[in-house]
């Protein structure tokens, strides 16, 4: 078990370091001089002053080769110092800071209402297969897959508005516990509730044929004990093995979801960074939010022979 | 999935008949993936005939008209510019397939060479180009294109203007040329990694087969087993990927040119419709109801033929 494990990390490692190599180079060759982007940015148009751009760029290290640079940032983001933004000058860690917490509630939140939602129904789907109920929770799944975060937003938005009187407009963010997160933690846990509904309704009827269920039920268990002793543990493995499609669905919706309902979150940083072309901001969000659905790949990795002892000798 | 396979007898086909005929007969009884295709096809024709199903030029602008609600002479409504909703959102239908289709192209060949390189050959090769494409597969789609979108496309942009000046061809000034290369090259890009998963791993299960085997022994070059027994052999998976891959790219299109990273204005896309719908839907419902509802119905209907097409496909796995 240590072994796997070590050797999951060593391949692990390699992995981060290609994705942070891959953005670092397209920023670096495609954003041009990160100087000229600074001084085209002060107001009032300085000159261009070549002694002055060459004593900051000496200075700041910009004239030393790409790998030199690309070292100094690993080991910058290693201290945790991403630099700074474009735009407002202040230190991306902390911007970064500030905004992570949005995220991360709603994302973690819209995963627990995943796991309650999505596990029964696709349980009870395919307990039910090929009757009218199945075939509307797997309706319904589909359609949820189907539409698209942006329009399901302002969608509901729009119906809320006409339902709820007084005109308050579910716009904003007040905290976890604030009635403004019910739409976007909604609308944010559509598509992986598509997901896993679909997800574990295949796996348990793959379940349903296997040898144990037929015992399980030739010796009079009860269907509710069938299910929780017998069947809802070898569906955990292909079901788990969604979270890093998930969380790759989670950052995709945060940054539609945030803009929709103007959430001051990773997303909408991402968004407003795109817009300034602030390379400092997007490149940051964009390695957290890899290295994020990285560790994710890495615990389900790490998980499986303690879920599935079969799994661990098949490796 | 299993949701309405029907292996009634009178849909059984003659014994003598293949794999696509057989398939072709399972997903005609399967009424939710006619549904798909029917509306696929519909919007198929409404993207081919689009210019001459509308009186009005998706372009042209009327002052005197704006914000119009849907009436008669504008079946959607007008636009804050007087445009006719309805002749954008059947050009919006053009550029999604136009999208949906090259882009699928394009990564159906990227995916489907790295794939089959890696099931067949195995060992080194396959570890190195699986690693590569989880390495794709982790980084978030949106970001991915956010970042190349933001670093690529000026420098892409300068040296379409140099191209212009050297060989003084009006081609390299053409704006939209940049847009869609950009948009063809990003969307692929995060494309092609399911490709490759699917092909790898039929490949892996049709490698081992005798005839496969019978092939190698009579001493046919791995370039020939490859196009004529391991592609062909392992297309049921791809089809049925293909047909998700259609609506994701179209989803994706749009979701990209609504963040403004995609199809730049004029140039009429749903998700450009649906990023300005937004900005006045309090007043005028109208204008985000309408590419809203059609992106819903393609991508709905991808899905249904998706879901249709496994079924068909893999009759094995639906029980």
């Amino acid at each position: 078990m240590l072994t796997y494990a070590l050797k999951r990390l060593l391949l692990w490692i390699p992995s981060v370091v290609l994705v942070l190599l891959a953005v670092y180079a397209l920023a670096f060759y495609g954003a041009g001089d990160p100087i000229k982007l600074i001084f085209l940015r002060e107001p009032g148009g300085v000159a261009f002053d070549p002694v002055r751009i060459e004593a900051i760029r000496e200075a700041a290290g910009l004239n030393r080769p790409f790998i030199v640079q690309f070292g100094n940032y690993i080991w910058n983001v290693l201290h945790g110092d991403f630099g700074n933004s474009l735009t407002s000058g202040r230190s991306v860690g902390r911007t970064i800071a500030a905004a992570a917490p949005v995220s991360i509630q709603l994302g973690l939140l819209a995963i627990v209402l995943t796991a309650i939602v999505a596990i029964p129904l696709g349980v009870i789907a395919a307990l039910r297969q090929n009757t009218a109920l199945d075939y509307a929770i797997l309706g319904s799944a589909l359609f949820l897959w189907a539409i698209p975060a942006y329009v399901a937003g302002p969608i509901l938005m729009v119906l809320l508005i006409i339902i709820l009187p007084g005109g308050s407009v579910p716009y904003g963010w007040g905290g976890l516990f604030d009635i403004r997160v019910i739409l976007p933690l909604l609308v944010l846990s559509f598509h992986p509730i598509a997901l896993i509904v679909r997800q574990t309704r295949s796996a348990v009827i793959e379940v349903l044929s296997e040898d144990f269920v037929r015992t399980a039920k030739a010796k009079g268990l009860p269907a509710r004990k069938i299910v929780t002793r017998h069947i809802l543990r070898p569906i955990l493995t292909p079901v788990l093995t969604q979270l890093g499609l998930i969380m790759i669905t989670l950052v995709n919706g945060a940054v539609f979801v945030e803009l929709v309902f103007g959430l001051p979150g990773l997303g909408r940083l991402a968004i407003q960074a795109l817009l300034n072309s602030d390379y400092p901001i997007i490149l940051a969000v964009t390695l957290i939010a890899s290295v994020l659905v990285m560790i994710s790949n890495l615990l389900i990795d790490l998980a499986y022979p303690l879920l599935d002892p079969r799994a661990a000798e098949r490796r | 999935m299993a949701t309405a396979i029907e292996p009634t007898g009178a849909s059984r086909p003659a014994e003598q008949a293949g794999l696509w005929s057989d398939a072709w007969a399972r997903l005609r009884a399967n009424r939710i993936a006619m549904v798909g295709l029917a509306f696929i096809a519909l919007l198929i024709l409404i993207a081919i005939f689009g210019p001459w199903l509308t009186p009005y030029d998706f372009l042209t602008q009327n002052l005197d008209a704006r914000n119009l609600p849907p009436s008669m002479s504008h079946w959607l409504g007008t636009d804050e510019l007087g445009r006719d909703v309805a002749s954008r959102v059947i050009y919006g239908t053009r550029t999604a397939f136009l999208v949906a289709i090259v882009v699928t192209a394009i990564s159906v060949v990227i995916g489907s060479t790295l794939g089959a390189i890696a099931g067949y050959f195995g060992g080194r090769a396959d570890a190195v180009i699986m690693w590569f494409t989880d390495v794709f597969m982790s980084v978030p789609n949106l970001l991915l294109v956010i970042v190349i979108n933001t670093s690529l496309k000026p420098p892409l942009g300068r040296w379409m203007d140099a191209m212009y000046l050297w060989s003084g061809n009006t081609l390299f000034r053409n704006t939209v040329l940049v847009d869609f290369i950009m948009v063809f090259g990003t969307i692929s890009l995060v494309m092609w990694p399911p490709y490759a998963r699917t092909v790898r791993a039929q490949i892996l299960s049709v490698r081992s087969q005798p005839y496969v085997l019978a092939a190698r022994s009579l001493g046919l070059p791995s370039r020939q087993i490859i196009l004529r027994y391991l592609i062909p052999n392992s297309i049921g998976p791809l089809v049925v990927a293909v047909s998700a891959g259609l609506g994701g790219a179209m989803v994706l299109e749009s979701a990209f040119s609504f963040l403004g990273v995609g199809v730049q204005p004029p140039t009429p896309s749903w998700g450009l419709m649906i990023s300005d719908g937004l900005r006045t839907w309090q007043q005028y419902p109208h204008l985000l109801a309408a590419p809203a509802i059609a992106l819903a119905i393609a991508s709905v209907a991808f899905s249904f033929i998706g879901d249709g097409l496994n079924d068909a496909l893999n009759p094995k796995g639906a029980k």
